[in-house]
C-alpha cells in the first residue's frame, strides 16, 4: 500500500475514534447525571463547601474556608504544601489585589 | 483536481519515505511529540472536567458562610452572634455548622468530622432534591430532643453513639456497618462510636473523608461548649443581594469573615489554573519542547537535506513543490502525534482515572477519593489543542524552507562527492 | 533549436571575489544533434550547460528556446519548461538514498500529478530498456556505479524530454561503461532527441556519433576546433 493511503487511513481512523470518544463523552455525561445530582444534593444537604481533592491539610481540604491570615501556613497558593498547593489558587476574596 | 490530489499523494508518499529514512530520529521525535500532546490533552481534559463538575456539584453550596477570625485564625463562632445576623435586612435564615478535622494516627489520615444539619433543606426554597436517597428526619432545631434520630441516610439512622463514614474512610480502614471506631477525645478519654452506615462511593468526590456525627458526640469529642459552633451559614432573600448582605455582616460583626458562594465557586474555577505550580511545569515543559523542535527545524537544513532539495529542483520540482513537501512533513508528524496523543489522553483521563497524574494529585494525603470524572469534552477544547500543537509545528517546519528557495537547481550539478 | 546571444555569467558580482564564468557566448545548438561542450575544468562548461537548461539565469544576454525568449520568464514558467523539455544526467547519479530505484526514477514526474499506474508502467518500461528492471524495488544504496548511472538516465527520460543534458557523464565510469553510455546516447539520437554533453573525455568527444564539438576556454568559445 502507498504511504499516503496509510497516512490517510490512519488520520481517518483517528478522526472516527475521536468522534466516537466525543459521542462516548456526551453519552456518559447524560448517564452520569443522576450521580452528579446525588453529589449536588449531598452538598446541599450537608452544607458542604469544598471538593474532597486534597485531604492532607485543612487549607487544602477546604480550600475556600482556609484561614488566610495565618503566618507560615497559608500562603495564598499554599506553595509550601507541594504538590497539592501548586494546583490551587488563592481564594477569590484575596485575589482582588494584584 | 484529480491531478492536484494525485500530486499531493505523490508528495506525501515521498515525504513519508524521507521520514522513514531517518527512522530513529523521526520516531523519537514523533514519540516525544505524542507525549507532549498527551500531557497537554490529559491536563486539559482533567482540569476542564473537574472544574465543570465542581461548578455543577457546588451550585447549591451555602450562599454565605460566616467565620469568626481571631488573631488571623479561624475561631469558634459564638451562638449569640446568630441573633445579630438574623436582624440584618435581607437575611432569610441563619444556620449553624459544626465541623472540624480529626487526625487518625493509625492510618495517618485527616478526617473531616461534620454534624449534619437537623433540617436538610434550610435555604427556604423547598425544591425537592432529585433522585437523592437522602431522607431527612422531621426533627427540628440543633439541640433538639435527643431521643429522636437526628439524621437518617439510606436507612442508616444517625443517633448519639453512632456515625456515618465516607466511603474513602471505610475503604482505608477496611471497616463497615456496625464496626466500631475509637476516637481520642480532647480530654484523653476514648470515644467508641458505632458505624451506622456509609455514604455512597459515587459521592466520594465530596464525601470521601467525611464522618457524619451527632452534635452531642461532636461536642463531647472536641470539648466544644454549647455556646459555640464552628461557623454559620446565611441564606439571603434575594440572591442578587449576597454581596450587600456580606458587607452588612462585615459591618455588624467586624471580626467575622463572610465567604460567599460566588467566591467558593470561583475558587474551584481557578483550581488547576495554568499559573499553578504543577501546571506551569507541565506547560513550560511543553513549550520548551516546542522551542527545541522549532529550533531544530529553523536552524536550517542539514547538508543532506540541502543536497536532496537541490536534486529535486534539478529534476524539475518547483520551489512551491518543495514547500508543499515540507508542509506535509510537518502535517504528517503533527497530525499523527495529535490524534494518537489526544486519544490516549482521553483513555487515560476517563478510563484509567488519570493514572499518570495520580501521584501528583494524591500528594501527601493518605486518604484520596476514588472518583470517576464525568467526561466533559467539547470541540472547542480539541480545537484549542489543535492550534496549540499541530499548527505551530507545521509552521516551524515550513519556515526554514524559504531558505531552500535559494538553493539553485544547478547546485545538483556541482556535487562532486557523495 | 537553442540560441544563446551574448550570454554572460558573473559569480559573486560586486564582491572582491567576483568571477566571470562566461564572457559573451554566442552559440546555436541544432535540434536532433549531439553537441559536446569541451574544455578544461573551470572553462565554464557546466555554467553554460546550466544556463542552456534553464537552471540558472545569465547575468546578461539572451537565451532563446525554439525561438522563444526564456531569460526573462519567472521561475514558475522556467521550471515548467525545464521539467517538460530537459532531461538531466549528472556527473554523479544524484539519486536520493533510502527510497527505491523505481521511486527515484518517478521523482521528476511527481509534481505533474500523473496517475500512478501509468507512471509506474512508463518507469518500468524505461528501466527494462536499460536492463535494470530487476533492480526496481531495491534501494539505490545497493546499486553498482553503472546501475546507478543507468537509473539516473531513466529518471532523466521519465517526462519524455526533447533535450537531454549530460554533465560529465563518463567522469565516474570505466571505459566499458563509458562505451555503454555512448550507445545509449546513440539510441537517443535515433529517437530524434537533442543531446548536449559536457566532457573532456576523448572517448566522448571523439565518438563518431557526436555531430559538433564546442571548445570552451576561460568562458569563451574558441573558434577553431582543437
Amino acid at each position: 500500500m502507498r504511504y499516503s493511503s496509510l497516512f490517510f487511513l490512519y488520520i481517518t481512523g483517528g478522526l472516527v475514534l475521536l468522534v466516537l470518544l466525543l459521542v462516548h463523552a456526551s453519552f456518559s455525561e447524560s448517564a452520569r447525571q443522576p450521580v452528579l445530582e446525588e453529589k449536588a444534593a449531598l452538598v446541599k444537604m450537608l452544607k458542604l463547601t469544598d471538593l474532597c481533592l486534597f485531604t492532607e491539610a485543612r487549607y487544602t481540604r477546604n480550600l475556600s474556608q482556609a484561614d488566610l491570615g495565618t503566618a507560615f501556613q497559608d500562603h495564598p497558593m499554599s506553595l509550601e504544601h507541594f504538590p497539592s498547593g501548586s494546583f490551587t489558587q488563592p481564594p477569590e476574596s484575596i485575589r482582588k489585589f494584584p | 483536481m484529480r491531478q492536484w490530489i494525485e500530486k499531493q499523494r505523490y508528495i506525501i508518499d515521498f515525504t513519508i519515505s524521507s521520514l522513514l529514512r531517518r527512522k530513529v530520529k523521526n520516531f523519537g521525535l514523533l514519540a516525544l511529540y505524542t507525549l507532549i500532546v498527551f500531557m497537554l490533552a490529559s491536563t486539559m481534559f482533567f482540569t476542564y472536567s473537574i472544574k465543570k463538575e465542581a461548578s455543577l456539584i457546588l451550585k447549591d453550596t451555602p450562599e454565605i458562610i460566616v467565620q469568626k477570625i481571631v488573631a488571623g485564625r479561624h475561631d469558634l463562632f459564638p451562638v449569640s452572634y446568630i441573633d445579630t445576623l438574623k436582624k440584618i435586612r435581607g437575611v432569610a435564615a441563619v444556620e449553624s455548622r459544626l465541623w472540624g478535622y480529626y487526625y487518625d494516627g493509625l492510618v495517618s489520615a485527616n478526617y473531616t468530622l461534620l454534624v449534619p444539619p437537623a433540617n436538610g433543606d434550610t435555604s427556604g426554597k423547598s425544591r425537592p432534591s432529585a433522585k437523592t436517597t437522602v431522607v431527612v428526619s422531621e426533627s427540628g432545631g440543633q439541640q433538639a430532643d435527643k431521643s429522636k434520630p437526628l439524621f437518617e441516610l439510606g436507612g442508616a439512622v444517625l443517633e448519639p453513639g453512632t456515625l456515618i463514614t465516607g466511603n474513602g474512610i471505610a475503604r482505608l480502614r477496611d471497616i463497615g456497618k456496625d464496626d466500631y471506631m475509637p476516637f481520642r477525645a480532647f480530654d484523653g478519654s476514648v470515644l467508641n462510636l458505632r458505624i451506622a452506615g456509609a455514604l455512597s462511593s459515587q459521592s466520594e468526590l465530596v464525601s470521601s473523608d467525611l464522618l457524619l456525627i451527632t452534635a452531642e458526640d461532636f461536642r463531647k469529642l472536641f470539648g466544644i461548649d454549647n455556646r459555640y459552633v464552628t461557623d454559620v451559614t446565611v441564606a439571603v432573600n434575594n440572591p442578587s443581594e449576597v454581596e450587600m448582605v456580606a458587607s452588612k455582616i462585615r459591618k455588624a460583626l467586624p471580626e467575622a469573615r463572610p465567604i460567599s458562594r460566588v467566591e467558593i465557586l470561583r475558587t474551584y474555577d481557578s483550581i488547576f489554573n495554568w499559573r499553578g505550580g504543577m501546571m506551569i511545569v507541565i506547560f513550560s515543559a511543553a513549550v520548551l519542547a516546542f522551542v527545541i523542535f522549532a529550533w531544530d527545524k529553523a536552524s536550517g537544513l542539514s547538508a543532506g537535506e540541502r543536497r536532496e532539495i537541490g536534486i529535486l529542483k534539478a529534476v524539475g520540482w518547483e520551489t512551491s513543490d518543495v514547500i508543499q513537501m515540507k508542509f506535509w512533513e510537518g502535517a504528517v508528524v503533527s497530525l499523527t502525534a495529535f490524534f494518537t496523543g489526544v486519544i490516549l489522553a482521553y483513555v487515560h483521563v476517563f478510563f484509567t482515572g488519570s493514572i499518570v497524574f495520580e501521584p501528583a494529585l494524591k500528594g501527601w494525603s493518605s486518604l484520596y477519593p476514588n472518583f470517576e470524572l464525568t467526561p466533559f469534552v467539547n470541540l472547542e477544547q480539541l480545537t484549542t489543542l489543535f492550534f496549540l500543537t499541530v499548527v505551530p509545528y507545521t509552521v516551524a517546519t515550513i519556515v526554514p524552507i524559504w531558505r531552500a528557495a535559494t538553493i539553485d537547481p544547478d547546485s545538483a550539478m556541482r556535487f562532486t562527492g557523495e | 533549436m537553442i540560441e544563446l546571444m551574448n550570454v554572460k555569467k558573473v559569480f559573486n558580482a560586486g564582491n572582491p571575489s567576483e568571477f566571470p564564468a562566461l564572457n559573451s557566448v554566442n552559440l546555436t545548438i541544432e535540434e536532433n544533434r549531439v553537441t559536446v561542450l569541451k574544455g578544461p575544468s573551470g572553462s565554464g562548461k557546466t555554467t553554460l550547460l546550466s544556463i542552456v537548461a534553464c537552471m540558472s539565469r545569465p547575468s546578461a544576454g539572451r537565451v532563446k528556446l525554439k525561438g522563444r525568449e526564456i531569460t526573462s520568464l519567472p521561475e514558475r514558467f522556467l521550471t515548467d519548461i525545464r521539467r517538460k523539455t530537459f532531461g538531466f544526467i549528472f556527473q554523479q547519479p544524484n539519486l536520493i538514498k533510502g527510497i527505491s530505484v523505481l521511486d527515484n526514477v518517478m521523482l521528476p514526474a511527481y509534481p505533474l500529478g500523473e496517475q500512478r499506474l501509468h507512471l509506474k508502467v512508463k518507469a518500468m518500461k524505461g528501466l527494462a530498456e536499460l536492463n535494470i528492471a530487476n533492480k526496481a524495488a531495491s534501494k539505490v544504496e545497493w546499486l553498482s556505479g553503472g546501475e546507478a548511472q543507468r537509473a539516473s538516465i531513466v529518471r532523466a527520460l521519465i517526462n519524455d524530454p526533447h533535450i537531454i543534458i549530460a554533465d560529465e557523464p563518463t567522469a565516474h565510469l570505466d571505459t566499458k561503461l563509458s562505451y555503454r553510455f555512448m550507445e545509449i546516447i546513440e539510441k537517443f539520437k535515433a529517437e530524434g532527441k537533442t543531446v548536449i554533453i559536457t566532457s573532456h573525455d576523448p572517448l566522448v568527444f571523439e565518438s563518431s556519433m557526436v555531430d559538433r564539438v564546442v571548445n570552451l576556454r576561460d568562458g569563451r568559445i574558441e573558434d577553431k576546433p582543437a
